[in-house]
């Protein structure tokens, strides 16, 4: 697709490592191999297609391609009503559904003004944070996957089974839940003691299942060999370049959506927003991506507990399940703290019952972006690696 | 083997020739019916030590108890499918690098000693035509990568020979302090030299520590050696795909994979045979009791279990750090434990 | 910063390049002259007393059909048939596209908002890129589905759809073709509910009544 004409100085495009595009060794004819990482490769994550120029082992030029699970979800948007599209923001991320349909209904209700029962947002918080748990459980899972840790991945799916199953009781789904709606959640919180058997899963998490995976994975020899030092973003590109979540956070960078620009009611409960530390290598690198998802699994099993021991009495929608939503005319930008990082709704309303135009800021797409300027120059394997702890999720990128 | 050229002869009346080649042709085919077997074997054991590493079962269903025929049942699969050859690949090469693979191994086991007088080859250059058949493997990863005329499997296939090559210096480098030790190269002598219970085996740190080092160097060459993980570099599977086997299907996919573990199998075979006495049991009154082949196989199955443990809980290091590892640390320490054991031995007069 | 004090900075800067503060309740926004944009952008970032280093969003826009009313009477997006054939129209768009840029400060916590808005027939804008890095593939997108073309941008080729793609499906009169690449395109009608039905889903469960509202 990118032929060399199209492509004009790209900045990360590196032209001073020495490589003259011949006589490498002379006398002999050399030129970069054109490898094509994907769209079907076990290291993307889905369908993205990594266009790489490599010499031997080192990467020389990445050029990511996108747009094969492009869904045309904000065209749609622009034809279906608010409440019809919250079934379509599952399909964004789909590994932290609930992060997503909180992020939206969250823009609506600016949008409209709607005020949200308390009983609602404390659900919520807890259901987002467990998507955000499960998120994070397949970063990790995936991660070590990447570095050939198979027995990781078996772990966190046994225990993402668990918080699908808790959210399966809540909403009826398992994956894709079409949960929340503006003004509240679309049920209560099951009355089979659903609420005592969440605490459970989050002490067993936090206490027991955690210091498992570090112990397997974190602080095993390998890993940190393959991952310290390998891909590191500093602070400066992270903010260039847009990243937000754990890959801004793991660059050192104290910032969080739901500390620093308060949503929900997350003001109302003490954790803490993680940041990477450079405890094993560099500030910025693979590793303190991963170990801000791990310990960011923490301080949600932290939030988990707090917004439902606190859960207030009272009702959990604001607005009648059959009631069209209108909102006035106007347009806001509102972000949330999704499990990959700001997940933004632009929203343009015409006062009617259908965004005038809808547009998806994803975090994904931000974060991917970067390794056009961090990839080169590595070998493929760290290109692998960087690619997995900036833990992406097609649905989101391509829309 | 004897026993059976004595029968050829005897019995059959046939003359030394001949006596001999149908020795050779009753060898080779018990022994290509246990690398068949240990492989169908070796895979329904890794796939329920995986289950059991990864808090699951594995196979439950295939034939009842354990899921036991599924490795069978897989192996028919596999006979079943289609055999693709990529139109641009070097067709002779393709159909060739699989065999090459299979037969490195293969050939290796001729010289086991699975009990006395029970080798297929027995002669006196056996450990040193092991480690030299072995290499062939190299040879076949390589011309499978190149002829798959696909970049995934010439990665995998340059990174193969650039760590099965390395390997094989410390590979044979631990084995060298053994063979000063016996005295021979010959297999069986080396292990009649452990005899007398697990005080006379060679993996014995008090009688020499440099030998026990060099266990260890063996055991961790030995899992670059089979390509397995943490080292398995040449297939990767998410990085390059599947490797050098990113094209093959069928049945020339079932060789490689057979030649995985039965080269897994003979690398722990030979770790037993070299280090951990061969075929006598721990304590010499078990001799009388247990089978000399039952006892050594029993050996080889404990590394290979050891093996699978390793791969199935470390992360995969990165194509540099596995030659950093091979040329700083390992071929130095090899040398050294070939310096140091001859020492020992001359100081202590072991020597023979 | 206050927000109206943000763009009395910018404006003092841009002079007649700063078109306008619109003070609205939910986010106010500064129009800027497509052509200043850049500059305005470099000046928000490297100014110590704005210092935006972050560009939360950058959104491709188009204005064909708005109600201005604030109504909901806009005109309704081009979908498909009952029987799944692409609907068409002879109207024309007429509206202006327009970009519009949410920034963020995180040393000093306030947002921004900027808009421009450009003609349909001549939709380009100087590329942000060269201030914040992630506008390109932002911009990349905009060209994509908008058609907007972003001057001195490096790369500008198409981000999410195919290179050959035929025109930029987020525009209000884009009209979905009946084949692409020989492979014939159907679609639905936008809002047909399958599911017809008097209360609540058909997954509710039961006993959970809607609440009041």
């Amino acid at each position: 697709m990118a032929s060399e004409s199209t492509r004009v100085n790209v900045p990360g495009a590196v032209s001073g490592n020495g490589w003259h595009d011949q006589d490498h060794v002379p006398g002999i004819k050399s030129e970069l191999l054109e490898l094509n990482m994907g769209p079907q490769h076990p290291a993307t994550h889905g369908v993205l297609r990594l266009l790489l120029q490599t010499d031997g082992e080192i990467v020389y030029k990445v050029t990511p391609v996108l747009g094969y699970l492009h869904r045309c979800a904000e065209k749609i948007a622009e034809g279906v009503n608010y409440k019809q599209w919250v079934v379509y923001t599952d399909r964004f991320d789909y590994l932290a559904p609930m992060c997503c349909n909180h992020a939206y209904v969250t823009a609506v209700e600016k949008l409209m003004g709607q005020e949200v029962p308390e009983r609602a947002e404390h659900i919520r918080v807890a259901v987002a944070e467990l998507s955000r748990i499960a998120s994070h459980l397949i970063a990790l899972a995936t991660f070590g996957l990447d570095m050939g840790a198979w027995t990781p991945l078996l772990y966190c799916f046994r225990e993402r089974e668990e918080i699908l199953n808790l959210l399966e009781r809540i909403s009826g789904g398992r994956m894709l839940y079409n949960y929340m709606i503006p003004g509240g959640v679309r049920y209560d919180v099951p009355n089979d003691n659903w609420v005592a058997d969440v605490l459970d899963f989050v002490d067993l998490m936090e206490h027991n299942k955690l210091p498992e995976y570090n112990t397997l994975l974190t602080y095993n020899k390998i890993f940190i060999e393959r991952t310290a030092d390998v891909g590191v973003i500093d602070a400066a590109t992270a903010l260039d370049y847009g990243c937000t979540g754990p890959v801004l956070r793991g660059s050192g960078v104290d910032f969080d959506c739901r500390r620093d620009d308060p949503y929900s009611v997350y003001h109302k409960f003490d954790w803490q927003v993680q940041v990477g530390r450079g405890e094993m290598g560099t500030l910025g690198d693979c590793w303190d991506r991963y170990i801000v998802r791990a310990r960011e699994i923490e301080q949600s099993c932290r939030l988990i507990r707090q917004a439902l021991q606190q859960l207030p009495e009272g009702s959990y929608q604001a607005l009648a399940l059959k009631a069209i939503v209108k909102a006035p005319a106007g347009a806001a930008y509102t972000r949330v703290e999704s499990a990959k990082g700001e997940l933004g709704h632009y929203i343009i309303s015409d006062g009617g019952q259908t965004a005038f135009r809808n547009k998806v800021r994803s975090p994904s797409f931000c974060n991917l972006q970067v390794v056009e300027k961090v990839g080169v120059g590595q070998m493929v394997s760290d290109l692998v690696a960087l690619v997995g702890s900036l833990d992406i999720v097609l649905g989101e990128i391509d829309r | 083997m004897k026993l059976m050229y004595d029968f050829f002869t005897g019995q059959l009346g046939l003359d030394a020739t001949g006596a001999n080649i149908s020795v050779a042709s009753v060898m080779a085919v018990i022994m290509f019916t246990v690398m068949a077997l240990c492989a169908i074997v070796l895979t329904w054991m890794e796939r329920k030590v995986a289950g059991f590493m990864q808090s699951r079962y594995g196979p439950m269903y295939t034939g009842r108890f354990h899921g036991w025929a599924q490795a069978v049942a897989d192996m028919l699969k596999i006979l079943g499918k289609e055999d693709i050859i990529p139109a641009e690949s070097d067709k002779g090469l393709f159909k060739f690098a699989p065999i090459l693979v299979l037969l490195g191994s293969l050939l290796a086991w001729a010289a086991i000693p699975w009990a006395p007088d029970f080798v297929a080859a027995d002669f006196d250059l056996g450990l040193f035509y092991i480690f030299a058949v072995s290499s062939l493997v190299v040879i076949g990863i390589l011309m499978a990568g190149w002829a798959s005329n696909n970049k995934w499997a010439l990665y995998g296939a340059a990174r193969g020979a650039a760590q099965m090559i390395s390997y094989e210096i410390p590979l044979a480098l631990a084995a060298v302090p053994v063979v000063m030790r016996a005295g021979s190269l010959n297999p069986s002598d080396i292990v009649i030299a452990q005899q007398g219970g697990i005080w006379h085996w060679n993996i014995n740190p008090i009688t020499n520590p440099f030998l026990f080092i060099a266990f260890f160097m063996y055991f961790i060459a030995s899992i670059a050696e089979t390509n397995r993980g943490p080292f398995d570099m040449p297939e990767t599977e998410s990085e390059l795909v599947a490797g050098y086997h990113t094209e093959y299907t069928g049945m020339r996919f079932a060789f490689f994979f057979l030649a995985e573990y039965a080269n897994l199998f003979l690398v722990s075979m030979i770790a037993a045979m070299v280090f951990l006495g061969g075929w006598w049991a721990p304590i010499p009154v078990l001799d009388r009791f247990i089978p000399p082949a039952l006892s050594f196989i029993i050996k080889g199955m404990l590394l290979v279990f050891l093996n699978m443990w390793v791969r199935w809980t470390l992360p995969r290091v990165r194509v540099d750090q596995l030659m950093h590892l091979c040329w700083k640390v390992m071929i130095p320490v090899s040398l050294l434990c070939v310096v140091g054991a001859g020492v020992w031995m001359m100081a202590l007069g072991q020597l023979k | 910063m206050e927000q109206n004090a943000i763009y009395e900075l910018l404006a003092g800067v841009l002079g007649d390049g700063a078109l306008g503060y619109n003070e609205h309740a939910l986010e106010p926004w500064a129009d800027v002259a497509p052509a200043r944009i850049a500059e305005a952008c470099r000046f928000l970032r490297d100014d110590p007393r704005l210092g935006f280093d972050q560009l939360m969003c950058l959104s491709g826009l188009d204005w064909d059909g708005f109600d201005e009313t604030g109504k909901g009477k806009s005109t309704a997006i081009l979908g498909y048939t009952d029987d799944g054939k692409p609907e068409t129209s002879d109207r024309v768009g007429t509206g202006e596209l327009g970009v519009a840029y949410h920034l963020y400060s995180h040393a000093l916590r306030h947002k921004f908002t900027l808009r421009v808005r450009v003609p349909r027939d001549a939709a380009t804008v100087p590329t942000v890129g060269g201030v914040w890095s992630t506008a390109q593939w932002h911009e990349r997108e905009a060209w994509d589905l908008l058609g907007i073309t972003f001057a001195g941008h490096p790369d500008l080729r198409r981000m999410l759809l195919d290179d050959e793609w035929v025109g930029h499906p987020l525009r209000k009169d884009y009209v979905m073709p009946d084949t692409w690449s020989g492979v014939p395109l159907q679609g639905q009608p936008y809002c047909a509910n399958p599911f017809p039905v008097e209360t609540g889903g058909p997954d509710q469960p039961a006993g959970d009544q809607p609440a009041e509202g």
